[in-house]
């Protein structure tokens, strides 16, 4: 099933998030939108770790966090929370 | 070509084979997408066909911003660790590199204010729009200043989501932003901008800018990157 959402984040900047999800699961993701992260390549981890990751509030928390403390990633206009929910924004379009 | 020697030039100040820069240019119509953005969901591709405007996505995030001859660009690199943005804070960059801007356009009369993300504002109304990153052991920080655009195609060739607009309390993009061109209220040439942002720039950094050209190193690896990258439709319009 594809899913999607506009999710304005907390500092104004916009996330964009298109999904195909299966039994509750996310398949392939992808995540757009104006704000800032770097290194910008990052993005295509977060992308890439999100894979197979249950549609849920807790598990894609998780993840996100493994995600920065990962990369190093640094975002302006964004936050981790901001990614987690515009992920979870998807579940109610 | 503009885009490829904005990545060129800090590569070079990072490897320590450039000065500190600070460069001035400006495009034809061209929409300027950030890194992170869809060419499809941002851009009205009809309407770019039709007003002969062309895609291209730089390497900074951030969104959208239309170019033509009406608007002027300046892009600051300097080695990482330098003295004015020694914290490797992105949103310091912003606004610690937005200073030079905003006093060079009140020097011409303008109540230009700083505002967080990344803008330089004018009684709420945007003006100038940054971007920016911390790689190739550089800082870079490049702004697109509206000096006297034309905003009507701004907001045709743009779809700007209704959730982005909502807490401006406007309708669309062409209303919540202005040039200076507007807040003068007198016809101002790129040019006249341009000095006004180098004596800004000399004035709160306490740096003298001297000018020049590229290096031919600059040159080359500009001319590479515009045949890898900057030409090509896979990185201009996906995903």
């Amino acid at each position: 099933m594809e899913r999607s959402a506009d999710y304005k984040a907390s500092g104004g900047k916009l996330v964009r998030i298109r999904l195909t999800e299966e039994a509750g699961h996310i398949r392939s993701v992808r995540i757009t939108g104006d704000f800032f992260l770097i290194p910008e390549e990052s993005v295509g981890k977060l992308e890439k770790m999100l894979e197979d990751t249950p549609l849920r509030e807790q598990e894609i928390r998780l993840l996100v966090n493994r995600f920065y403390s990962a990369t190093q990633a640094q975002g302006a206009g964004v936050t981790p929370d901001d990614f987690v929910k515009a992920l979870l924004a998807t579940r109610e379009v | 070509m503009n885009l490829a020697v904005e990545e060129a030039i800090p590569r070079m100040v990072g490897e320590g084979k450039a000065p500190s820069t600070v460069r001035f240019w400006h495009n034809s119509n061209t929409i300027v997408i950030g890194c992170f953005q869809s060419a499809k969901l941002e851009v009205n591709m009809q309407a770019c066909k039709e007003t002969g405007t062309e895609i291209v996505r730089r390497f900074t995030g951030g969104g959208a911003v239309y170019h033509d001859s009406g608007n002027l660009n300046y892009a600051i690199s300097l080695p990482k660790g330098h003295r004015l943005v020694p914290d490797h804070n992105l949103q310091s960059v912003f606004q610690r590199l937005s200073e030079g801007a905003v006093e060079g356009l009140r020097r011409l009369g303008v109540k230009a204010e700083f505002q967080p993300v990344n803008d330089i504002q004018v009684d709420g109304k945007k003006v100038s729009g940054a971007a920016g990153s911390i790689r190739w052991n550089s800082v870079f920080h490049h702004g697109c200043i509206l000096v006297g655009s034309d905003l009507s195609i701004l907001g045709k060739v743009l779809n700007v989501p209704r959730v982005k607009l909502e807490d401006k309390h406007v309708a669309s993009v062409q209303k919540r932003v202005t040039t200076v061109r507007d807040e003068l209220g007198r016809d101002i040439t790129t040019k006249e901008v341009r000095d006004a942002i180098v004596g800004g720039i000399e004035s709160c950094y306490e740096v003298r800018l001297e000018s020049g050209v590229l290096m031919k190193e600059e040159v080359r690896l500009a001319e590479e990157l515009y045949q890898t990258k900057y030409s090509r439709l896979e990185w201009n319009l996906e995903p």
